[in-house]
């Protein structure tokens, strides 16, 4: 097999190094955006972005890098689409503002009540606790790369990561597993 | 340390990002306290059920046409193939994710500076990503440990302990013998996740005492050693540190553990 790279190619050699992550960026922008062709839009978007910067990708962190890229390209998207969504705040009022009271595809493909109402749960965290839930959850990275790919502080990784386990335990919508009309069937 | 220095410290110790001094605190701490534990396995929990429940969504056909079609804009600066086409033929489904992160390893060890070395570690993420990319992670194929385990002891001089830990989500889907050091090894294969994890196995080094599992990280798949059963062990992924770290531990404690 082929290995060995054009030299002094940046653009070809970014690829090479981001396509393995394309997954991981695709599943972060359909996280944050929520929605199956806007996330494709983003990621492309993204990668087109990280073509163009190629000169940026150094050292050997390339998935931290295209997810930064990734993650930027979300939140333009975000921006010009749900600007509501960025509005700072604890979260605490926006977790029930933020579910979408019908069912994703996903949900409809889960028969498992439970599971079904995690994903909700998590879909309602707000913008900026999802992110740094599912970094850590699904991709295993470390407080140090998520802190890379959202510029924040370590520290402020940790409380936001603490923030969102919170919001999940207590969330509403963990704990009604059934519908309250269902609940209230034959009184 | 008490409740009020160990509550806070639970959820970072459970992320595996706590240092080995505070790590021993905290776990101490457990032991002896219920309260704190409750809450440790509440956290323990959540995870598992993000991990077993929430989708992962892998990027579509659509999306991966649609990414062709950007990179053939880029074409002319490819010596040869569009990019996408030498790492499809790797295809999709469970092992994408570490072949991704193999393929990763190869073309960031092309570009970067690369000390071919000896160290043991090295030779260890050469013998997996050798046998990732080859297709050929296992000689003997089953998750039956009573399968496995004659069949290495029949081509190894030693018998290795073998363990299927698919209750703890490390499945074990079989074995192949490698080289380590210019010695045959017997190499365990399991699946964590959407993770390979390649297992070295090789009687203790004369000596050695059961030590803290040192971690390192080479070509960015995390490499962690263990001492326990009478054997060395050293594992291989790109898993998580921490979960290849309570593995290899749980590993070295042999059957016995409680
Ligand atoms: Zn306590």
């Amino acid at each position: 097999m082929e290995v060995r790279l054009p030299d002094g190619d940046a653009r070809s050699r970014c690829a090479e190094l981001v396509l393995p992550h394309l997954n991981s960026a695709y599943n972060l922008a359909r996280w944050l955006s929520r929605n199956d062709a806007d996330a494709e839009d983003i990621v492309q978007d993204a990668l087109e972005r990280a073509l163009k910067y190629a000169s940026g990708l150094q050292g050997t962190n390339a998935k931290a890098w295209f997810l930064t890229i990734v993650r930027h390209t979300c939140y333009d998207w975000i921006g010009r689409n749900r600007p509501a969504e960025l509005v700072p705040g604890d979260g605490t009022d926006a977790i029930e503002a933020a579910a979408d009271p019908r069912p994703t595809p996903e949900e409809t493909v889960i028969a498992d009540a439970d599971a079904q109402a995690l994903l909700r749960a998590i879909a309602a965290l707000p913008v900026g606790f999802r992110e740094v839930l599912l970094l850590r959850e699904q991709e295993d990275m470390s407080y140090r790369d998520i802190a890379r790919v959202i510029d924040i502080p370590i520290g402020t990784v940790m409380s936001r990561l603490a923030r969102a386990r919170g919001l999940l335990r207590r969330s509403p919508l963990l704990h009604s597993v059934l519908p309250q009309s269902m609940r209230t069937v034959g009184k | 340390m008490n409740c009020n220095e160990a509550a806070p410290l639970l959820p970072t110790y459970g992320d595996g990002e706590l240092d080995p001094m505070q790590s021993a605190e905290v776990e101490k701490h457990l032991l002896t306290c219920a309260e704190c534990a409750a809450r440790r396995d509440e956290q323990v929990a959540l995870s598992a059920r993000i991990k077993r429940d929430v989708p992962y969504f892998a990027a579509p056909p659509s999306l991966r046409s649609r990414i062709d079609a950007v990179l053939a804009g880029t074409r002319g600066t490819l010596r040869s193939r569009p990019v996408w086409d030498r790492w499809r033929w790797l295809g999709a489904g469970a092992l994408a994710g570490s072949m991704a992160t193999v393929l990763a390893w190869l073309m960031g060890s092309a570009v970067l500076e690369w000390r071919d070395g000896t160290d043991l570690a090295a030779e260890a993420v050469a013998d997996h990503v050798r046998a990732t990319l080859s297709n050929h992670l296992t000689d003997v194929a089953t998750s039956d440990r009573h399968t496995v385990k004659p069949w290495l002891s029949a081509r190894l001089d030693y018998s290795p302990p073998v363990q299927d830990l698919s209750g703890e989500g490390f499945a074990l889907t079989g074995a192949r013998v490698d080289y380590l050091e210019k010695r045959a090894v017997a190499t365990l294969v399991y699946r964590y996740r959407e993770h390979v994890v390649d297992v070295f196995v090789r009687p203790a080094a004369e000596g050695t005492a059961r030590s803290r599992s040192p971690v390192s990280t080479v070509r960015g798949f995390n490499v962690v050693r263990a001492s326990g059963a009478g054997m060395d062990w050293l594992a291989v992924s790109d898993t998580s540190a921490d979960a290849l770290t309570a593995f290899v531990a749980r590993l070295a404690r042999g059957d016995a553990a409680p």
